[in-house]
């Protein structure tokens, strides 16, 4: 893990905000990733858990889930939607979703995340605190510009009405091993949502009706990227076929 | 920065450094049941309840604790007795090395807490985040639906072998029946199909619980890492990053000069001294190419430095500060090109000897022969040759190497040290240190699964070393990164099978040549090959036979011994070139085998040509034979079991609701073996005390296996009383009688045979001491059992009276006895694999629904640990055929050196595994044992190719079956 030379837990945003003007400081979630990174910079801890970031609640078909809400969390409330309670179940094994928060896997912004893809498709946002105050952000922008410098992500809120119908369709080594390429898929009032994971550098919103047009995937020892493009286009159709098809 | 937090209960506060983790603070303050698996949690070892959570330690800060609550499975000891958790974990077996069993049980106790009656998904999510290499989960899982049933008040059901009637005579096929279904019952119970040859005992043959199972289900002190030395340094090495290059200059000083760095050494202040790593009997194969620190590097990961500091944060930091200059030089990781002549060299010093071909990379070339097998190819009605790839996985033990030297108060050397091979380590590490043996003692303490990697004196030199030097003990323990790239491997192979049949399905000539790649270093280079050849020519009888064989050099990370070895490699090939063989002959696969395997009364035929006592055809005058096997019985069961007819039904092949799956199922044939013959050696010794018990020491190596148990049942059964009335303790290079140690399928057949003798000696002076207590002139009419020895007239006196008389009042002696045991016998264990897949045609992925194994093993000594090895066995193998892989950059720098990336198998996704124990009586085993150990690693990956055979009519050569590899194949049709 990083060497953590000093340690703060402050108890509001602002003061969280506050200490991020140092550059060295690293913001501290669930610590599945920080803690478990091997690089031995040395860094400051800022400890987000004091600053009331939990907590699930919503309404008018939008729910919002607490930066520091985790996987676990998810899982077992059931005003998560199905399938979003589903990836997070599958994201990280017992020992480590009980840690992961859904605010550091947005920033983290894996590109094999299926929760990530899982919240492309019920329409994500992410709110935001920086010295300008809080600004709202689809999460394609989060995950396409990384978050910004002196913010900490408060809270994502997602699409919940109408639990409609939610697939992923991936193909992995194992049943449960991180897929090489999976594609989420969600109907919803205006039409179908479909995510993909690793095809990019960050898991991606497609068109339903070509779903690879302009990815250029990365070839690694999982998979090259004439594979994972194939693979993309077999689960796409899958998914999209399997939440009504495209009209 | 202070902490406070609820421990246990327990309101404390405690001074901890902001980089320090919670599994550092938790062990510090006594909680050893936490155990460090990785560095980024995945491994699960270090899991506790946070909140009630359940949370792998060691990617929580100890800051982040403040204001919790954290539970250890400490909370539950609170007086001698079990939790029902712990108890049911104790009795199902669902423990074997117990490394992770604390955060298994904390894991159920949160989960009985929130679901009192938890269905099996639910208990193998909660699994899913403590990975474990040894139980394929199956009696985990059974441990924690037993406690939930006597948490919710009902009874438990009592933990013994469920009892299969043979389906066969035991010689005579049988018929498949389609609607012969097996009897029902949890796959955790041991399935165990009896022999009528096999004499009922008391002890043997019983579901004991494991002898070393309190300790570990309470997470009392028990490994390396449990026991604290006051002053130790930690140690830390620094490791090549580049796959070959010369050391031009090493500069420490900086190093040197870091506050609380104690010794920096390097290939300019250790003496260099040659020797080979692979724990093996005395004189170790050669080539003796290592040293401890060399002045070349041959692969990432190879080591460069060590240093011994106050902490293991300075320890690290002075590594970074050692400069180090290097000459890169070309590098190559292949063993074919290796051996082609124009690969750069890798062992270009002048004193290494004994290398077959320097020059060419060329370690060994090992060559065989029985017959004439190019005659006999000839003439053969058809002949076939096939060629295939298997590639380089890391056995993953759940617990690290980790080592720990001292000095003790009369300066002889101490390691504590997580090893299968303590006596040979002694041995090896004696020039290194230069020290004479009698100055050093390694102790085994409790070890958290080895597979092989342990079979190698990987980290013991080094401690040894930096403790000399500093005089202070020092700790060093690897991370799973350096498991990964500097502990051992499988090698890697390129094989061609040569096969020659008669248009009847009979065999002529069978031929392997090999290419076996060793990496850098030759260790368990020429033995693992060797084996290959053995096992890949044994299985099936031909006149003729050859094996030819390359060892290659190259600058792979080091394979070495990891269980199997080699014969996972070439039954992978063996056995997907006979299923080929029948389809083109056009003969049912199991009967093309049938009618060639090697079974009773026939010759082991080129066995004793290979290994390094491999003597001439001309100079042998008996081939070994086979002389107990139940292949036909297993067979008949797996068969069963895994619903063989629907291989031809191609509607479930093919299910038309599901377009783009097709399914298959498949079978491969296994012949291991047990021990070394005339090599392999175990002592043991037995001694009464003042209550009619016994003290046994073993040198044999209890890694997890189950070892002190079977051999504590083996004793018992000779003397008369109940498991509980052993003691045992191993292994401790001063104390115990010496065992070459935990390898090679051999601690139950030769140490279980040193054990008989041993208690043979004790029961034979019990018997006359009772025959001068009864006034019995005829002691051996005396039998011992029920703690006592009974006159033929019904009249006994006690063991305890026995031990009083003789220690305390009468001709006062202490009745003891020794024992070993070396076998010229090499008796195999048989084994039928089944695998149900399912293939997806559009995108590769393979997904393996059902396992079933059927094992002669002879008599299982303990149904419950024999069966638990089995199940380990054969999740090992489905990493192996299925998704683990070494993944290396052009430059040879490991890119999945991480749990995640490279991916062994979790609970929630264990397809049903299935397990026969098929009895047999063998004779020259202890009451009528074979070894069981190894033989599950053999039959998976073939099983799984031929499924794809059958599913997709795609064949595979090359493992393992990622979902790219398939889904090439299935394109190339």
């Amino acid at each position: 893990m990083p060497r953590a030379i000093a340690y703060h837990r402050p108890d509001s945003v602002n003061d969280v905000v506050a200490l991020l003007d140092d550059k060295s400081h690293r913001l501290l979630a669930g610590g599945t990733v920080l803690n478990g990174d091997d690089d031995p910079s040395p860094v400051t801890m800022v400890d987000l858990q004091g600053c009331g970031l939990g907590g699930i609640g919503g309404n008018a078909g939008r729910l919002r889930l607490g930066a520091m809400t985790t996987l676990h969390d998810m899982l077992n409330d059931d005003r998560v939607p199905t399938a979003l309670a589903g990836a997070a179940q599958v994201e990280l094994p017992s020992t480590l979703r009980t840690l992961a928060t859904v605010g550091g896997t947005v920033a983290t912004g894996d590109p094999d995340s299926v929760l990530v893809a899982a919240l492309l498709v019920h329409e994500a946002t992410v709110e935001l605190v920086g010295p300008g105050g809080s600004e709202v952000l689809p999460l394609t922008n989060l995950l396409k510009a990384g978050v910004p410098a002196s913010h900490v992500i408060t809270a994502v809120e997602v699409d919940c009405s109408g639990d409609g119908d939610c697939v992923r369709e991936s193909t992995a080594r194992t049943p449960s091993d991180t897929p090489i390429v999976s594609a989420t898929a969600r109907g919803a009032g205006d039409g179908i949502r479909l995510a993909l994971t690793g095809v990019a550098a960050y898991p991606v919103l497609a068109d339903p009706l070509d779903p690879t047009v302009g990815l250029e995937p990365i070839s690694d020892f999982r998979g090259s990227a004439d594979y994972r493009r194939t693979l993309a286009e077999v689960l796409a159709k899958r998914a999209v076929n399997a939440v009504g098809g495209i009209a | 920065m202070e902490v406070t937090f609820e421990l246990n209960g327990t309101n404390r506060t405690v001074d901890c450094a902001p980089w320090e983790t919670l599994l550092t603070l938790l062990r510090r303050e006594g909680m050893v049941s936490v155990r460090f698996g990785s560095t980024s949690g995945e491994t699960g070892a270090s899991a506790v309840l946070f909140d009630g959570r359940l949370v792998s330690s060691e990617v929580v800060l100890a800051a982040q604790a403040s204001g919790h609550s954290v539970t250890t499975v400490e909370s539950l000891n609170v007086d001698a007795d079990l939790h029902p958790i712990q108890a049911a974990f104790a009795v199902t077996g669902a423990m074997q090395s117990g490394y992770s069993v604390g955060a298994m049980v904390l894991g159920a106790l949160a989960l009985l807490e929130s679901d009192p009656d938890p269905d099996e998904n639910a208990i193998r999510d909660m699994l899913s985040g403590i990975l474990d290499r040894e139980t394929a989960y199956v009696k985990p899982v059974a441990a924690i639906q037993q406690a939930a049933a006597v948490m919710r008040g009902e009874e438990a059901e009592p933990f013994r072998p469920l009892i299969v009637a043979p389906m066969t005579d035991g010689v005579h096929a049988t018929d498949h029946d389609p609607d012969d279904r097996p009897p029902e019952g949890s796959p955790a119970v041991p399935r165990l199909v009896p022999s009528r040859d096999v004499p009922s005992t008391s002890v043997v043959g019983h579901p004991e619980v494991k002898v070393d199972a309190l300790r570990l289900v309470k997470g009392n002190p028990a490994f390396t890492d449990d026991f604290e030395m006051r002053g130790m340094l930690y140690a830390k090495v620094l490791r090549s990053p580049h796959a070959h290059a010369r050391i031009v200059s090493i500069d420490d000083s900086a190093a040197r000069a870091l506050p609380g760095v104690h010794a920096v050494i390097h290939h300019g202040n250790v003496p260099r001294v040659k020797y080979a790593s692979g724990g093996q009997s005395y004189p170790n194969p050669k080539p003796h190419d290592q040293v401890s620190f060399d002045d070349k590097v041959r692969h990432v990961g190879d080591r460069v430095a060590a240093v011994a500091a106050e902490t293991l944060e300075i320890a690290q930091e002075a590594c970074s500060l050692i400069e180090v200059a290097y000459e890169v030089l070309p590098a190559v990781f292949d063993e074919v090109d290796a051996i082609s002549g124009t690969a750069p060299v890798i062992h270009d010093e002048d004193d290494t000897v004994d290398i077959a071909d320097a020059s060419r990379n060329l370690v060994h070339h090992i060559a065989a022969e029985r017959g004439d097998v190019e005659a006999a190819l000839a003439s053969a009605d058809h002949c076939y040759e096939q060629t295939f790839r298997v590639h380089q996985v890391q056995p993953c033990p759940i617990e690290p190497h980790i080592s720990v030297a001292w000095l003790d108060s009369d300066e002889r050397l101490v390691v504590r040290t997580a090893t299968q091979v303590p006596f040979h380590t002694r041995r090896m590490l004696a020039p290194l240190v230069n020290r004479d043996i009698k100055d050093i003692r390694i102790i085994k303490p409790r070890i958290g699964g080895g597979f092989g990697a342990k079979q190698e004196m990987l980290i013991e030199d080094i401690v040894a070393h930096l403790a000399i030097t500093t005089r202070r003990p020092v700790r060093l323990e690897l991370t799973r990164e350096e498991e990964f790239v500097s502990s051992r491997t499988r090698h890697p192979q390129t094989m061609t099978y040569r096969t020659g049949v008669n248009g009847d399905g009979t065999l002529v000539a069978q031929e392997m040549k090999l290419i076996g790649n060793t990496g850098p270093f030759g260790t368990h280079g020429y033995t693992v090959q060797t084996v290959a050849g053995l096992r890949g020519l044994t299985s099936y009888n031909a006149p003729n036979k050859r094996f030819d064989c390359e060892v290659a050099y190259t600058n792979i990370p080091v394979p070495g011994a990891y269980r199997g070895y080699g014969a996972p490699q070439a039954l992978f090939g063996l056995e997907s070139h006979m299923e080929d063989i029948a389809a083109d002959l056009g003969i049912d696969p199991i009967e093309f085998r049938r009618q060639n395997w090697t079974k009773t009364g026939d010759e082991m035929n080129i066995a004793p040509h290979l290994g390094e006592g491999g003597v001439l055809e001309e100079e042998l005058d008996e081939y070994p034979t086979v002389n107990s096997d139940g292949i036909e019985e297993c067979v008949a069961q797996g068969a069963r079991a895994i619903g063989w007819h629907r291989r031809d039904d191609r509607s479930w092949r093919e299910p038309a609701d599901r377009p783009h799956v097709r399914r298959g199922i498949g079978y491969s044939h296994a012949m291991h073996g047990t021990a070394i013959p005339f090599l392999d050696m175990g002592g043991c010794s037995i001694k009464l005390n003042d209550d009619g018990s016994f003290n046994m020491l073993v040198g044999a190596t209890d890694i997890g296996t189950g070892a002190d148990t079977v051999l504590g049942q083996i004793a018992a059964e000779v003397l008369g009383v109940p498991l509980d009335d052993i003691q045992v303790y191993s292994s401790d290079t001063d104390m115990t009688p010496f065992d070459t140690g935990a390898y090679a399928s051999s601690t139950t057949y030769i140490s279980g045979t040193a054990v008989l003798r041993a208690a043979e000696v004790v029961r034979t002076r019990l018997k006359e001491r009772a025959a001068m207590l009864l006034g019995i002139e005829i002691p051996c009419s005396i039998e011992l059992r029920d703690r006592r020895a009974f006159a033929p007239d019904g009249r006994s006196v006690s063991l305890e009276e026995i031990a009083l008389d003789s220690l305390h009042l009468n001709e006062q002696e202490q009745i003891m006895g020794t024992g070993s045991h070396v076998s010229p016998d090499c008796p195999p264990p048989f084994g039928a694999t089944f695998v149900e897949v399912e293939v997806d045609i559009e995108t590769g992925q393979v997904t393996v629904g059902h396992m079933v194994m059927a094992v002669d093993c002879g008599v299982a000594i303990n149904p419950v640990t024999a069966s638990g090895q089995v199940e380990g066995g054969m999740l090992q193998a489905l990493g192996y055929a299925h998704c683990e892989e070494y993944a290396l950059d052009e430059d040879g720098r490991m890119l999945n050196a991480a749990f995640g990336p490279y991916w062994i198998y979790r609970a929630d996704e264990m397809p049903r595994t299935d397990v026969f124990l098929v009895q047999t009586m063998e004779d020259s085993g202890p009451f009528g044992a074979k070894a069981v150990a190894e033989i599950p690693k053999d039959g998976i990956a073939p099983a799984i190719r031929n499924a794809l055979v059958n599913a997709a009519g795609t064949r595979i050569d090359q493992l393992p079956f990622t979902p790219e590899r398939v889904f090439d194949a299935l394109q190339k049709g």
